[in-house]
């Protein structure tokens, strides 16, 4: 008995992935991947809901009486209301054909965080009741609506939530409406090659100790921790703790002093090279490590810190054999676009992108 | 560039609610589809549908001014529902079946409001809602309601649709449904039209209504109340032919022979054995008469026809004492065709046994006119001469025709004729007979409508002799009772001592003094009085009736009969394919219309985009064109002034003018005025060049 139900359910995930397959390159072919779609009957599916059988069988029913009564009044009624099932069929069709949408390809967001992507709506007429939803996160809280849609131009931001860090296809963006009586949902389902870029969920560390060290070859067997103290030494002065100052300026001995949170200031911080190295972060655990490297990439482009970023880690990956060592280098820098280039970094770090 | 509209980010879909506009057009909705079977449903129903919808406006009321989400407790309404279900249970057998029903659905349907959890479970409850105006027309098909329930659609489908568009005013929801039902009437009609018509599949349970119009049995001063009612009884159509003269539109329903000294009634021994016997066929002479009738319910047995009347409707009976019964009873409008023979005779010779029914007095309870006919019979040896006397007797005394006679003391036929002298007509079809029987001539008493209002939209200046086209409405207060004798060689000899008392009633109808006393009677502010003293309320009146008729001519009367009638009419014959093939034909036809019509509004919308100015220039450009001068696409407005410069030098600088300004207006963000002022200066050089070019 179990042996059979488990044959069978093999053969159902078999055949759903089949199906799923024929789909998709079907889908492909009929709905290429673009950044731009104007729905027409090409890409545009419709089908009666649930609500629309019910409907069809509500006007069996009618008819039903109908007859039974011999009553014209009761079978104009019914046959006004079967009309009514194609007039909307027309009308849900029209209400959605017409529609422009383009949208950018690549976002970026942490891990357990949403990405939006926006998409711009373009419309010659008004339209109503537009739902938009990526095929493969169908929760409910994924689902953004527009109730009506204005004649010209406007933006939808449609979320994306990042699971896992990489880089990602987001895959297929579900148009779909009800307009204009719920009795048939049309949809399309459209590819902007989204692509969305997640970082590592940044981890906090704890500690007041810097992770800046220099880059030394020959330094990569010693101990983290000593290396922690190199570069920090070019000590100037001591200022009152304006909070929102990073809290590794905190000169903890003095507060523990009693003589109140003061801050530590440094000289020529700029001048000196420092790097933030993989191989220095405090986890056995690589995702872990890269999480950690990713709230300091954070902290320190907050402070206006100069940091060059040294992934320097051999990884397996899945996919591919070579396992030879792949040191991922990014020259120091500071300002937005050097910690985006960094983030980016993290987030391809060894990492197969499973299409 | 891009407005960001107003997203909503629909988190919690599982707790579904709807806006408070919505909520309140719901509620809206629910009283209209209640109010639709309120004549049917019972008092006591009714009022729990009221406290339901209270509770209901109350529950929305606090929703939306205290935004917390009140639930009434679902034991409670359990509760309710268990109570509501034992009620009908227990009336169930005094309602019967159909609307005990109609109680449970309306019932369930004002419960269903309470719990709309889900969006499942508010289509349910707009289903619920659809199936309850389908339920009312089982009980009224007229051409008002009907029009009031195509109403209550609409409403029911508005709200249906803001929940798809909740944003949208409520006038262009409606606008825009009144379209989606506009297009879908076509098909709705063609569907009607060539569907097949088929016959029940089952037996269902008839709606319980109280019998109107006349009943079997009659004593003097009963047709007096029916003809206080203004209510329609059926109507007559001559086909276009000519409409027999007022005075001879006896609608015969029924024959009464049996007198027990109080009423008379129906002899029903002989109806049972007749509706046994194979069928009765009147025996027919000259010139037949024929018309339809459209029969409103009477939830009787009864029809109407002039004698003598025959038909080959297999849902009629013809009795053997010419009335003509159907064989079912009459829940709905029913229509058929009749064809009389005016001159026929009836009953050319009579049985014993039936002439002896027809000559039964009870001794000794009208003794004055007991007297006077034995007077009569010795007076006079013919039996015409007798009934002529009475009817003498009837017009020289000072006899009263009225709506409002006094009362008799145990109905005596004595004190109506000697002391009263003032009744309807009952009362002096009764008397009447009573002498004609007493006199040894066979008589009855028989009830029916007399006349009918000629109704002619088409032709209302007609004279009364020639009355063609058009049709006659018959109503309850047409009801009537007259008498009929048997005269050797003769048969039964219609005699209407009415027509002695009050000959108006009988030649053209009610006299002004019956209207006046009718009204007041039943204290109308617009009554029938004030209607026809009143022209153009009249002429409204019949307007309106004459709508009605036609509706129910062609839209309630549309039988399977007269489906395959009109359908052979204009396919011929082989008519199942053709029709099939017609009907699939105009479906196609009609997406590919309602398609076409779309795809005008959208080019109409694009239409309206192209700014003026970019079409002024596409004119001019096509002007040149027809002088030889094409503009390359790729070349800009400004380079192809230069070429037209060269080639027309008679207009570069306009043209070079007009360029300048359509660049402008093109390319340069302008507000409105400036556009303004910019778009008639060109306008202006359009015109010149326009002159030039020619």
């Amino acid at each position: 008995m179990k042996l059979f139900s488990s044959v069978v359910n093999q053969i159902k995930q078999v055949a759903n992935a089949f199906v799923k397959r024929r789909v998709e390159h079907w889908l492909s072919k009929r709905v290429p991947s673009n950044f731009q779609h104007t729905l027409s009957s090409r890409n545009i599916f419709i089908m009666p809901t649930r609500f629309g059988f019910a409907y069809l069988i509500f006007i069996v029913l009618l008819f039903l009486l109908g007859t039974n009564y011999q009553n014209n009044i009761i079978l104009l009624f019914c046959y006004l209301l079967a009309s009514l099932f194609i007039t909307v069929m027309l009308h849900s069709f029209y209400n959605f054909s017409q529609l422009t949408f383009s949208s950018s390809a690549k976002q970026f967001t942490f891990a357990k965080q949403r990405a939006y992507f926006p998409i711009i709506v373009k419309s010659d007429k008004k339209h109503f009741d537009l739902n938009f939803q990526f095929l493969e996160q169908t929760s409910l809280s994924s689902k953004v609506n527009i109730e009506h849609c204005p004649i010209g131009e406007s933006q939808v931001l449609l979320p994306f939530y990042a699971e896992r860090r990489g880089v990602y296809n987001v895959g297929r963006v579900k148009v779909f409406s009800e307009y204009s009586l719920g009795l048939f949902v049309t949809w399309a389902m459209l590819d902007f090659s989204h692509q969305v870029v997640i970082f590592p969920q940044p981890k906090k560390l704890n500690t007041h100790q810097n992770y800046l060290s220099a880059l030394d070859e020959s330094d990569q067997s010693d101990n983290v921790y000593q290396q922690t103290t190199v570069g920090i030494d070019d000590f100037a002065e001591l200022k009152n703790y304006i909070s929102g100052e990073s809290r590794a300026r905190i000169a903890w001995k003095q507060f523990a002093r009693g003589q109140g949170k003061l801050s530590k200031h440094y000289q020529n911080q700029q001048g000196s090279l420092l790097w933030l190295k993989l191989s220095d972060m405090p986890s056995s655990n690589v995702e872990t490590k890269l999480s950690f490297m990713c709230y300091l990439v954070v902290q320190y482009s907050k402070s206006d810190h100069d940091f060059g970023l040294c992934l320097d880690i051999a990884v397996l990956t899945k996919g591919s054999e070579n396992s030879d060592q792949q040191t991922v280098k990014i020259a120091p820098s500071s300002g937005h676009q050097h910690q985006q280039q960094c983030l980016i970094a993290l987030a391809e770090f060894a990492h197969c992108s499973d299409d | 560039m891009a407005k960001l509209t107003k997203t909503r980010n629909t988190t919690n879909l599982t707790a579904f609610s709807l806006s408070r506009q919505n909520s309140w057009l719901l509620w809206c909705s629910q009283i209209v589809n209640i109010a639709s079977l309120s004549f049917e449903i019972s008092s006591w129903m009714l009022a729990i549908l009221a406290l339901c919808l209270c509770w209901q406006a109350l529950l929305i009321t606090v929703k939306f001014n205290t935004k917390s989400n009140t639930r009434v407790s679902p034991i409670l309404l359990t509760l309710f529902a268990i109570g509501g279900c034992v009620a009908i249970a227990i009336t169930a057998r005094s309602n019967g079946v159909l609307l005990s029903m109609i109680h449970l659905l309306s019932f369930a349907y004002a419960l269903k409001a309470f719990e709309l959890k889900q969006r499942k479970d508010f289509y349910q409850l707009l289903l619920l809602g659809l199936f309850l105006l389908a339920a009312a027309l089982i009980f009224r098909q007229g051409l008002a309601f009907s029009i009031t329930i195509i109403l209550a659609i609409m409403l029911n489908l508005v709200v249906l649709q803001q929940l798809f568009s909740p944003s949208r005013a409520l006038l262009s929801s409606m606008k825009m449904l009144m379209l989606l039902l506009l297009q879908s009437s076509f098909l709705a009609l063609l569907l009607f039209v060539v569907f097949p018509r088929l016959s029940p599949f089952w037996q269902v349970p008839s709606s319980k209504s109280a019998q109107t119009g006349l009943s079997d049995e009659v004593s003097p001063g009963d047709i007096a109340d029916l003809a206080l009612s203004g209510a329609l009884a059926f109507r007559v159509d001559f086909k276009g032919g000519e409409i027999p003269p007022y005075s001879k539109l006896y609608w015969r329903a029924m024959t009464l022979e049996n007198y027990d000294g109080r009423k008379w009634s129906r002899a029903t021994k002989n109806n049972k054995s007749s509706s046994s016997q194979p069928l009765f066929v009147p025996p027919t002479s000259g010139n037949p008469v024929s018309y339809d009738v459209i029969v409103e319910p009477s939830y009787q047995s009864w029809l109407f026809g002039l004698t003598v009347a025959t038909s080959d409707d297999p849902t009629l009976s013809l009795l053997n004492d010419y009335t003509i019964q159907s064989r079912t009873m009459l829940s709905q409008m029913k229509h058929y065709q009749l064809e009389s023979y005016l001159q026929a005779p009836l009953d050319l010779t009579i049985s014993d046994d039936r002439k002896q029914r027809n000559l039964v007095i009870i001794p000794e309870s009208n003794p004055r006119l007991e007297k006077l006919a034995l007077n009569l019979k010795q007076k006079f040896s013919n039996d015409i001469d007798r009934s002529n006397a009475v009817l003498a007797l009837f017009r020289e005394q000072q006899y009263f025709y009225t709506l409002a006679p006094p009362l008799l003391t145990n109905n005596s036929l004595d004190q109506f004729f000697f002391d009263t002298k003032a009744g309807f007509c009952v009362h002096y079809a009764s008397a009447y007979t009573y002498l004609m029987r007493a006199a040894g001539v066979p008589a009855r008493v028989v009830t029916g409508y007399l006349g009918g209002e000629y109704n002619n939209i088409n032709d209302t200046q007609s004279s009364l002799n020639t009355k063609q086209g058009g049709y006659l409405s018959i109503y309850q207060y047409d009801a009537h009772a007259w008498a009929e004798i048997w005269l050797d060689g003769i048969g039964w000899q219609r005699i209407d001592p009415t027509a002695a008392v009050d000959p108006q009633r009988v030649d053209s109808g009610w006299s002004n003094e019956l209207l006046a006393q009718q009204s007041s009677l039943n204290n109308d502010l617009l009554g029938l009085y004030q209607f026809k003293n009143i022209a153009w309320l009249n002429a409204l009146r019949l307007q309106l009736d004459a709508l009605d008729y036609q509706w129910a001519r062609w839209v309630l009367g549309y039988s399977s009969k007269q489906q395959y009638d009109l359908l052979s009419r204009w396919f011929g014959k082989n008519m199942p394919w053709k029709t099939a093939a017609i009907f699939i034909a105009s479906l196609v036809f009609t997406i590919i219309l309602l398609t076409l019509f779309n795809r005008l509004r959208l080019r109409g919308f694009s239409r309206n985009k192209v700014a003026p100015w970019l079409m002024l220039y596409q004119q001019i450009l096509k002007k040149l064109a027809k002088n030889g001068l094409f503009k390359p696409t790729n070349m800009t407005p400004s380079n192809f002034a230069q070429t037209v410069a060269q080639q027309f030098p008679e207009v570069s600088e306009e043209f070079i003018e007009f360029t300048s300004i359509f660049e402008c207006l093109m390319y340069q963000p302008l507000n409105t005025s400036q556009q303004q002022t910019k778009l008639t200066h060109l306008q202006k050089q359009f015109d010149l060049l326009n002159k030039a070019l020619h």
